[in-house]
């Protein structure tokens, strides 16, 4: 136990002084205020680029538009931007050798493990909290008396995929070397899941659905329940994920 | 764009330049500090975290850093 926490101290130390934090926080800060404010002026640029033979009829915006920018932002650029940094989650330190030192101290490749993951998900939380709240005050501003339903639910679900696709990232640090490698297979989970999402039946229970599910909920064509499962499958998951990946990291060459 | 309209926008515009001067200058501290990069040089990469509002900075804290 205070293995795990002197390494999560450690590894927070890591991402402040190798800038990961700053840039995920900025990144999701930057969107966080753009997301409502290109939700509003679109209609005015498009109208800037009307002349007079065409003429482009546009609804008001609303903050659905917002929150759909929201939703496209974090779960595509948003979604690289922290997959691309944290892929050198183990190989930059096996790499480098520092890691060997504080095992053979009597450091556990388990709170190592665990750690890391906990320190990825806290930056990923973090980051996450800023863009909503960024984004849900700025719209409140610009779009006020506008009610959006669902709306926590459907930014939790976000939340959790993100903690899945964490565990799918840190499960394929420890099965391989490089950190390419790591990205290699991160992506193609992913490519599975979304070509799985092609099944209707599959849908239901595909953790892929909480990233793309998000503007149906607060539409309301999409049913808060219908995600449970989905919901149940990821965190089932994700715990494999993260126990398999310290079962691999114990016996590990390094 | 006009002034009112400037004006409307400006509790957006203010924290949004905020956020990309910063990334920019931490950016570009680093980059004139630490002159090894994966590839590419320092004019390039002084050039890129300048000019490329958002996407140079992340691409050198990124790809384009080197080892220390």
């Amino acid at each position: 136990m205070r293995g795990y926490l002197v390494f999560l101290k450690k590894e927070l130390f890591e991402y402040t002084k190798t800038y990961k934090l700053l840039i995920m926080v900025l990144v999701f800060v930057i969107f966080g205020i753009t997301n409502p404010l290109v939700a509003k002026l679109t209609p005015v640029i498009l109208k800037s680029f009307m002349t007079d033979g065409i003429i482009i009829t546009l609804p008001e915006p609303t903050a659905y538009d917002a929150w759909m920018q929201f939703f496209k932002n974090a779960t595509q650029m948003g979604i690289i931007v922290m997959v691309i940094l944290f892929s050198g989650v183990l190989s930059s330190e096996l790499s480098k050798g520092t890691l060997i030192n504080l095992l053979t101290k009597g450091l556990s490749r388990k709170s190592v493990i665990l750690s890391k993951y906990t320190c990825m998900v806290l930056v990923w939380t973090v980051s996450i909290a800023l863009c909503f709240g960024l984004t849900y005050g700025y719209t409140v501003y610009l779009f006020p008396k506008e009610d959006t339903p669902n709306l926590l639910f459907s930014v939790s679900c976000l939340w959790l995929f993100g903690l899945f696709l964490l565990a799918v990232l840190l499960f394929s640090a420890a099965l391989v070397k490089s950190s390419y490698g790591c990205l290699f297979i991160t992506v193609i989970v992913m490519a599975a899941c979304i070509i799985m999402n092609i099944i209707p039946s599959i849908h239901r229970y595909n953790p892929i659905s909480l990233a793309t599910d998000n503007m149906g909920l607060l539409v309301g064509s999409i049913e808060a329940s219908s995600l449970y499962d989905a919901i149940l499958v990821s965190s089932l998951f994700s715990m494999i994920f993260v126990s398999l990946s310290a079962m691999i990291f114990q016996k590990k060459q390094l | 764009m006009d002034w009112s309209m400037m004006k409307e926008y400006l509790p957006f515009l203010v924290p949004l330049v905020i956020a990309q001067l910063a990334l920019a200058v931490t950016a570009l501290i680093h980059v004139l500090r630490h002159p090894h990069y994966r590839f590419g040089n320092k004019v390039m990469w002084a050039l890129m975290v300048m000019f490329i509002q958002f996407v140079g900075p992340i691409l050198y804290f990124t790809i384009g850093r080197g080892e220390e």
